[in-house]
C-alpha cells in the first residue's frame, strides 16, 4: 500500500515538474517577445530629453530673456477620484471655473491638461489637495525678466516655447537645440533610478547690441513724450553710425513680454522697421546730399525764396515763415521747403532718384529682426507732374525710421552706409562663440568731404536760427534734421489736416559721432513740428545716455586731467 | 579529502551566490540614492533659476532707477565729471624720466 502511494507521488512529482517545465518554456520561448516587450514596458520609462532655449543677453552680459522650471498639472481620466467639492477647490487655486476643468476631462484616454506652468506656490497646494489622478509634468517657461524693456525688439514665446516674434523668432534655430528620448529604468512602483545622462539640452545663448541703461532712457522719454503729446504712437532708434548697432529700440504702445497672450496686433508691431510714413523734412537729405556731392551747389549759394512759394506741376508748395534770400546751408537750417525744391530741381529726377536709393530709400536695411519693410520710392518715369516739388520735401516718398536713422549716421560716419543690426554675437552653452556679427555690407555712398559739409550743415540746424534748437545738448554739440509730415488719411485718402507726424533724426557729439538717433511721435496733440514735439525728446535721451555713455563735453565749462602713463 | 572539499564547494558556491545578490541588491540601492539625489539636484536647480531670475529683475535698471532710497540709480552731473584722457605719445617717456629723477636725486 506504501509502495503504491510512494508510486503516486513520485508520478505527480514528476507530472508537476513536466508542468512547471512546459510552462517555463512557454514562458521563455514560445511567448518569450511578447512577454519581453511587456516587461521592458513596464520597467523601462522613455522619457524626453528637455529643450531649454538660450538666454538672450545685452551687450554688457545682462539677462534679457531666461527659462524657468514649472510644473504642468495633468490628469488620468481613468484614474481620477475626484468629488465635486475637489473640482471646486482645484478650480479656486488654479483660477480656473469648476466647469471648465471638467470640460478639459475627456471621457476616454489617459492625459489631459489641466493647467499649464503653474507658479511653485500654487504646484504645493495643488499637491496637497491630494487628488488622485492628478499628476505633474515639469516644463520650462520663457521668462523676461525686465517686463516690458525692449519687448518689440526680444519678441516672445508661445505655450510650447514656440517662437512668435522678435529675436526669438528670427533667431529661433540657434536659439532651440535637439531634442531626443532617453530610456530611464523604473521599478514596479514607479521610481526612476539613476540615469547618470544628461536629459536637458540646452540652446545657444544670444547677445544682443542693445544696452538695457540706454533702452531704459529710451523708453522713459519715449512715454513722456507720449504723455505729453497725447500721441498716436512713437519710435526711438538709437545706434553706433560706425559699426550700425543698435544700442536702443523702442516703440510705443509697448508691452510686458511675459504677459504677452492677450495683447492687441498694434502693440506688438515694433512700428521702427515696419510701418512706413512720409519723411517730411528729415529726407532733404538727400537733396542736400546729392547736390554737394555733384558740387551742383555749396554751403554758400544762394537761393531767392522770397515769394515764400514755388509751383511745381500747377501746384503751389510754400514756406512755413517767408524768407528772403537764403544760402544752401540756411536752406537746410531753417527747412525751407522752396529752397529744397529750388536744389532739388537743380539736382534732378534721375539724380534724386539714385541718391534715395544710395541712402537705402525702398530697400530694407537688412535688420536682423522680422517684419521689415522696404518702403517706397517711384522710379523717375513713374513720377506725376508734382513729383518734383513733393519728393525733396519728403512727400510722395515711404520710409522707415531705421532706414532714416541708417542715412543719417551715413553723414555721421563719413559718407558709409552701415547695416543696423541688434545680434553681436551668438555663443555655446560651453562658452564658444559659434556666430559674431560684424557689419560686412558697410559701403561708402557719398565722399568723406561731402559728409563733412553736410555735418556742418547739419550742426546749424540745432544752433540759434536752426529748426531744432531744442535738440541741443548742453555740453555737446547736436547735428540733425526735423521733420514734420502730413499723414494720409485713411478714409479721404488725401492728407490729413490734423494728423501729423513730427521726428527728428541726428547724431552727437557732431564731429565725432557717438551715437545716432530717430524720434518719430505720430500724431501729437497740440503742437505738430518735429522742432517741438521731437527733438525736446531727442535732447533728453542724448542729455542722459552722453552721461552713462561718459563722453565729455566738449565745451570749456567740462573739466579735463591728463593721465600719466608710467 | 572529497569529505572536506565538498562542503568547502558547496559553500563557496553559496556565498558566491549570495554575494552576488549582495552585490546587486546594493547597487540597485545605489542607484535609488542617485535618482533621490538627481530629483534633489533639479528641485535645488529649478529653486536656483527662480531666484536668479527674480534677482535680475530686481537688479534692472528700471527697478534701481525709481527706488526711492539713495541707492537709486543717479546719472553724474557731467560738469562734476572729470574726464582722464590717454595721451600716449610723449607723456610716458616724460613721466619715466620723472620718475629717474625722483629715484636718482
Amino acid at each position: 500500500m506504501s509502495k503504491k502511494r510512494a508510486v503516486i507521488l513520485h508520478t505527480a512529482i514528476i507530472f508537476s515538474f513536466i508542468l512547471v517545465s512546459l510552462r517555463l518554456a512557454d514562458l521563455m520561448i514560445i511567448d518569450h517577445k511578447r512577454l519581453a516587450e511587456k516587461a521592458q514596458q513596464q520597467h523601462v520609462k522613455v522619457e524626453d530629453i528637455q529643450v531649454r532655449r538660450g538666454t538672450i543677453f545685452d551687450r554688457r552680459g545682462r539677462e534679457l530673456a531666461l527659462n524657468l522650471e514649472l510644473e504642468s498639472l495633468y490628469c488620468d481620466p481613468e484614474a481620477l477620484i475626484a468629488d465635486e467639492e475637489d473640482i471646486k477647490r482645484l478650480g479656486s487655486l488654479v483660477n480656473k471655473e469648476p466647469r471648465r476643468i471638467l470640460a478639459k476631462i475627456p471621457d476616454e484616454g489617459r492625459f489631459a491638461w489641466i493647467k499649464r506652468k503653474l507658479s511653485p506656490e500654487i504646484a504645493d497646494k495643488v499637491r496637497d489637495l491630494d487628488i488622485e489622478g492628478l499628476g505633474f509634468v515639469t516644463e520650462a517657461k520663457r521668462v523676461y525678466p525686465k517686463g516690458e524693456l525692449a519687448s518689440h525688439i526680444i519678441g516672445f514665446v508661445g505655450i510650447d516655447n514656440q517662437a512668435l516674434e522678435g529675436v526669438e523668432l528670427k533667431f529661433n534655430k540657434y536659439l532651440t537645440a535637439k531634442g531626443g528620448k532617453v530610456l530611464l529604468e523604473r521599478d514596479a512602483s514607479g521610481k526612476t533610478l539613476s540615469s547618470g545622462v544628461n536629459t536637458e539640452a540646452k540652446g545657444n545663448n544670444i547677445v544682443l547690441t542693445i544696452d538695457e541703461v540706454l533702452q531704459r532712457l529710451v523708453e522713459k522719454e519715449l512715454d513722456t513724450a507720449m504723455e505729453h503729446w497725447k500721441a498716436a504712437a512713437a519710435s526711438a532708434i538709437m545706434m553706433d553710425p560706425y559699426t550700425g548697432e543698435i544700442l536702443a529700440l523702442a516703440n510705443r504702445p509697448a508691452y510686458d513680454l511675459n504677459r504677452s497672450g492677450n495683447v492687441p496686433g498694434f502693440e506688438k508691431r515694433n512700428r521702427a522697421i515696419t510701418d512706413c510714413y512720409e519723411p517730411g523734412s528729415i529726407f532733404k537729405i538727400v537733396i542736400g546730399a546729392g547736390s554737394l556731392e555733384e558740387k551742383l551747389v555749396t554751403p554758400n549759394s544762394l537761393f531767392d525764396v522770397s515769394k515764400g512759394g514755388i509751383q511745381v506741376g500747377g501746384k503751389t508748395i510754400r514756406d512755413v515763415h517767408k524768407y528772403g534770400v537764403l544760402t544752401f546751408k540756411e536752406v537746410i537750417q531753417k527747412s525751407s521747403n522752396v529752397g529744397s525744391i529750388m536744389a532739388g530741381m537743380k539736382l534732378g529726377r534721375e539724380n534724386i532718384y539714385r541718391y534715395a536709393k544710395l541712402f537705402g530709400v525702398g530697400e530694407k536695411t537688412g535688420i536682423d529682426l522680422p517684419g521689415e519693410v522696404s518702403g517706397w520710392i517711384h522710379k523717375p518715369e513713374r513720377w506725376s507732374g508734382t513729383s518734383l516739388g513733393a519728393i525733396p520735401i519728403g512727400q510722395e516718398v515711404a520710409v522707415t525710421p531705421i532706414q532714416m536713422l541708417r542715412a543719417y549716421a551715413a553723414i555721421a560716419n563719413g559718407g558709409i552706409l552701415v547695416r543696423p543690426h541688434v545680434v553681436s554675437e551668438i555663443v555655446s552653452p560651453d562658452d564658444t562663440i559659434i556666430a559674431s556679427f560684424r557689419d560686412n555690407d558697410a559701403h561708402r555712398i557719398i565722399s568723406a568731404r561731402t559728409a563733412e559739409t553736410f555735418r556742418d550743415i547739419l550742426k546749424s540746424v540745432t544752433e540759434d536760427g536752426g529748426t531744432a534748437k531744442s535738440a541741443s545738448v548742453d555740453g555737446n554739440l547736436v547735428a540733425g534734421k526735423t521733420g514734420t509730415a502730413q499723414m494720409i488719411d485713411t478714409v479721404t485718402k488725401r492728407y490729413s489736416r490734423d494728423k501729423y507726424v513730427s521726428s527728428f533724426v541726428g547724431f552727437v557729439p557732431a564731429d565725432n559721432p557717438r551715437l545716432a538717433m530717430i524720434v518719430v511721435v505720430y500724431e501729437p496733440k497740440g503742437q505738430i513740428y518735429g522742432g517741438v514735439v521731437a527733438a525736446p525728446v531727442f535732447r533728453e535721451i542724448a542729455r542722459q545716455a552722453l552721461s552713462y555713455l561718459n563722453v565729455p563735453r566738449e565745451d570749456n565749462l567740462g573739466q579735463h586731467a591728463v593721465l600719466v602713463l608710467r | 579529502m572529497s569529505f572536506v572539499l565538498k562542503p568547502f564547494l558547496i559553500t563557496l558556491l553559496l556565498v558566491g551566490v549570495f554575494g552576488l545578490v549582495y552585490l546587486r541588491a546594493n547597487f540597485l540601492k545605489l542607484e535609488y540614492s542617485l535618482g533621490e539625489l538627481e530629483k534633489k539636484k533639479m528641485h535645488c536647480l529649478r529653486d536656483r533659476k527662480m531666484l536668479f531670475a527674480e534677482k535680475t529683475s530686481l537688479l534692472s535698471f528700471a527697478r534701481l532707477e525709481s527706488s526711492p532710497s539713495e541707492e537709486g540709480f543717479v546719472l553724474p552731473d557731467r560738469l562734476k565729471v572729470v574726464h582722464i584722457s590717454k595721451q600716449m605719445r610723449s607723456l610716458t617717456q616724460q613721466a619715466s624720466l620723472k620718475q629717474k629723477q625722483l629715484a636718482e636725486p
